[in-house]
């Protein structure tokens, strides 16, 4: 089964594998074709000439507002080259981690998929959506419930159950953690661009999620349980590096319109923010969205192990496009828990739940 | 044609099942499809010829031909139940239950885990997903119901499963995929795992409370809109404790309805033609024949 990923994005990936150690992602194989070489061994090289990548920014946006010119201006302005997305195949993968009708915020809003649907269609692209909801097996249940089923019956728009396809052994192309490498699903082997659309939340274990950490819902549940423990074990900021190294063929469309603040990803509270983002380079976006969200982006543990490795943090290798990201910081409420509380420079933003007489039950990580 | 020989005749169809029509075929639906086959007293050979053919040298069965995930043997369980329902020498291979019994007996989940210590403060050993890592509820159900109607309801290692599913059910009933408070905060339940883990602990000599509020956890949360998987979990969960609702076997019929009309997954057909039998189906006699072969009762419950 092989897939090049043929995605000509007029963006720094080029003079990336133009680099020592070519780690060109133009040709990454997911399947059973050629895959090349690991990363760039050379860190200080790339911080000396490595690429800029683009954040496209774009404020005041409403789920029933123009979605589909907002996303696709953000895709031109992140370099997609709307011609050579004709015949390609397109998999939309929003987080849909374990939805309820009762919390919003939990889950990328339908509406955000059918506008990026609608915009790839239009360039000719064949769509489907794609999830692998980490916490639920009944995956009907989590279509049903977040919304999404509905808007794709009206959209005409196929879902791929991530969790239960016929899978392809990829090498890890990361190396950071102890796997040697993923069980991805047809659906991902297949596409020829896979499109990380997350809530935009914080998270209780790594500080927040977004376009990296989506990714952990690309592996089949059939491999790695309910949640993914097989990656918990070797390390959840390993393994959303070596998961994003070794899966390059994406994009993000961030879900920032209404987010998730507090006891992310699953127990937080609704916070307004009216962005969408869209980026070719996963790893600015998320530096992007870190500080957005008032967090210190090398504080991360996935974004500081990533760093001039799968892209720039550094503001200064951003390009920001559309909106600039300083005025519209809103830092967001995070746990006052140790491993969380240095992200922040503001202590103003560390919450405390009442804890019960019995203390923390934590039966392992989700 | 009752709507439920109709979903057998697709069910037999499909064999060797999988979770959705293009997808590979898998362990779990083709267990469960052997399952609701016999129960029927349809032939289910095929199905135990399937498994047979996948069963591992150490006993463990994984999720399908291809999928070779070191350790990710949880359906293991699905297979020595499926294998004790349509019974020896029925096929032309032989799933070899007690081998895959003693795999299930010398394998438990990871009471160490790889994190941070500090957040361990439990070391109730279950099942987990894939060896090596954490106990959870789901795979714990699946192997204490194979555990059980294989005759070892007793053994050290389904009494250890039973207090892991009871210590992980949220003290207002129900549970999730395995967490009940995560620093400070308690989660929410969802049906399917519920379900199973009442189908589980059903004849269990507890009576911690919890078990009664997950029932009605159950009992509020089961509707006609329901999805299928967690329906047919739901109701099985409710009638392996003399619960099943007035209104169950509508919904199920409803639910059939939507499957075929959707994608016909042979996973969903399994479930819903097992749950159709309410206290009859084999999920439910197969674990409560074994305990009551060793005199064991149902406990008292609050």
């Amino acid at each position: 089964m092989t897939n090049k990923a043929q995605f000509p994005v007029a963006d720094s990936r080029i003079a990336a594998s133009n680099s020592p150690n070519k780690f060109d992602r133009r040709a990454l194989l997911v399947g059973g074709g050629t895959v090349l070489a690991g990363l760039c061994a050379y860190p200080m090289i790339r911080r000396l000439f490595g690429p800029k990548a683009s954040v496209f920014i774009a404020r005041g946006q409403r789920y029933d507002g123009p979605l589909e010119q907002t996303i696709r201006d953000g895709l031109l302005a992140s370099g997609v080259l709307p011609d050579a997305m004709k015949g390609k195949r397109v998999l939309l993968k929003p987080n849909l981690v374990e939805p309820s009708r009762k919390v919003p915020q939990m889950t990328t809003n339908p509406a955000m998929l059918l506008a990026a649907a609608e915009v790839f269609r239009k360039w000719g692209a064949s769509v489907v959506v794609g999830e692998g909801p980490g916490h639920v097996r009944d995956t009907e249940m989590a279509v049903v419930e977040s919304g999404v089923q509905a808007a794709l019956d009206a959209a005409g728009l196929e879902f791929a159950d991530l969790n239960y396809e016929e899978v392809v052994w990829v090498p890890n192309k990361g190396g950071v953690s102890s796997l040697k490498g993923f069980y991805f699903p047809r659906s991902i082997a297949e596409a020829d661009l896979v499109v990380s659309m997350p809530k935009l939340k914080t998270h209780h274990w790594v500080g927040f999620t977004a376009s990296m950490k989506n990714l952990y819902g690309t592996l089949p549940g059939i491999a790695y349980g309910w949640p993914k423990n097989v990656l918990h074990y070797a390390g959840i900021p390993q393994t959303v590096f070596d998961i994003n190294a070794t899966l390059t063929k994406t994009v993000a469309i961030v879900d920032g319109i209404v987010c998730m603040e507090g006891d992310g990803p699953i127990m937080g509270s609704p916070k307004r923010l009216g962005l969408v983002l869209v980026g070719g380079n996963l790893t600015a976006m998320d530096a992007t969205v870190a500080r957005i969200m008032g967090l210190e982006p090398d504080r991360v543990s996935y974004l500081s192990l990533a760093a001039d490795r799968l892209g720039p943090i550094a503001d200064g290798r951003i390009e920001q496009r559309g909106e600039a990201w300083r005025p519209l910081v809103s830092p967001f409420k995070i746990l006052n828990v140790p491993h969380l509380r240095d992200l922040t420079n503001d202590p103003g933003v560390l919450i405390s739940h009442a804890c019960r007489p019995s203390s923390l039950s934590v039966h392992g990580v989700a | 044609m009752g709507w439920n020989d109709e979903l057998l005749d697709r069910l037999a169809a499909q064999v060797p099942c999988g979770y959705h029509p293009n997808g590979p075929a898998s362990s779990e639906p083709t267990a469960l499809a052997a399952l609701a086959l016999s129960a029927a007293n349809r032939p289910a050979t095929a199905a135990i010829d399937w498994l047979a053919a996948l069963q591992q040298p150490d006993g463990s069965i994984g999720p399908t031909e291809t999928q070779s995930q070191p350790g990710a043997c949880w359906p293991t369980g699905w297979a020595v139940l499926a294998a004790l329902a349509v019974g020896r020498g029925a096929g032309r291979r032989e799933f070899d239950v007690p081998r895959a019994v003693n795999w299930i007996l010398q394998t438990a989940g990871d009471p160490t885990a790889g994190i941070d210590e500090s957040l361990k403060t439990s070391t109730l050993v279950g099942s987990a997903w894939v060896t090596g890592t954490y106990s959870w509820v789901e795979p714990t159900a699946i192997h204490m119901l194979a555990l059980k109607a294989a005759g070892f309801g007793s053994h050290p290692r389904t009494r250890h499963a039973e207090a892991m599913l009871i210590d992980r059910l949220l003290a207002g009933g129900g549970c999730n995929y395995g967490n009940t408070v995560v620093l400070g905060q308690e989660l929410r339940p969802h049906v399917q795992p519920t379900g199973l883990a009442m189908m589980a602990l059903a004849g269990q000599a507890s009576s911690d409370r919890r078990i009664a509020r997950s029932l009605d956890y159950l009992t509020a949360n089961l509707l006609a809109e329901t999805t299928s998987a967690s329906l047919a979990y739901g109701l099985m969960g409710l009638a392996a404790h003399d619960r099943f609702p007035a209104d169950g076997r509508n919904w199920l019929q409803a639910a059939y309805r939507r499957t075929i009309s959707r994608d016909g997954a042979a996973y969903k057909l399994a479930l819903l033609s097992l749950a159709a039998l309410g206290t009859n189906g084999p999920l439910i006699t197969l674990p409560a024949r074994q305990i009551g072969a060793r005199g064991e009762g149902r406990g008292a419950r609050d």
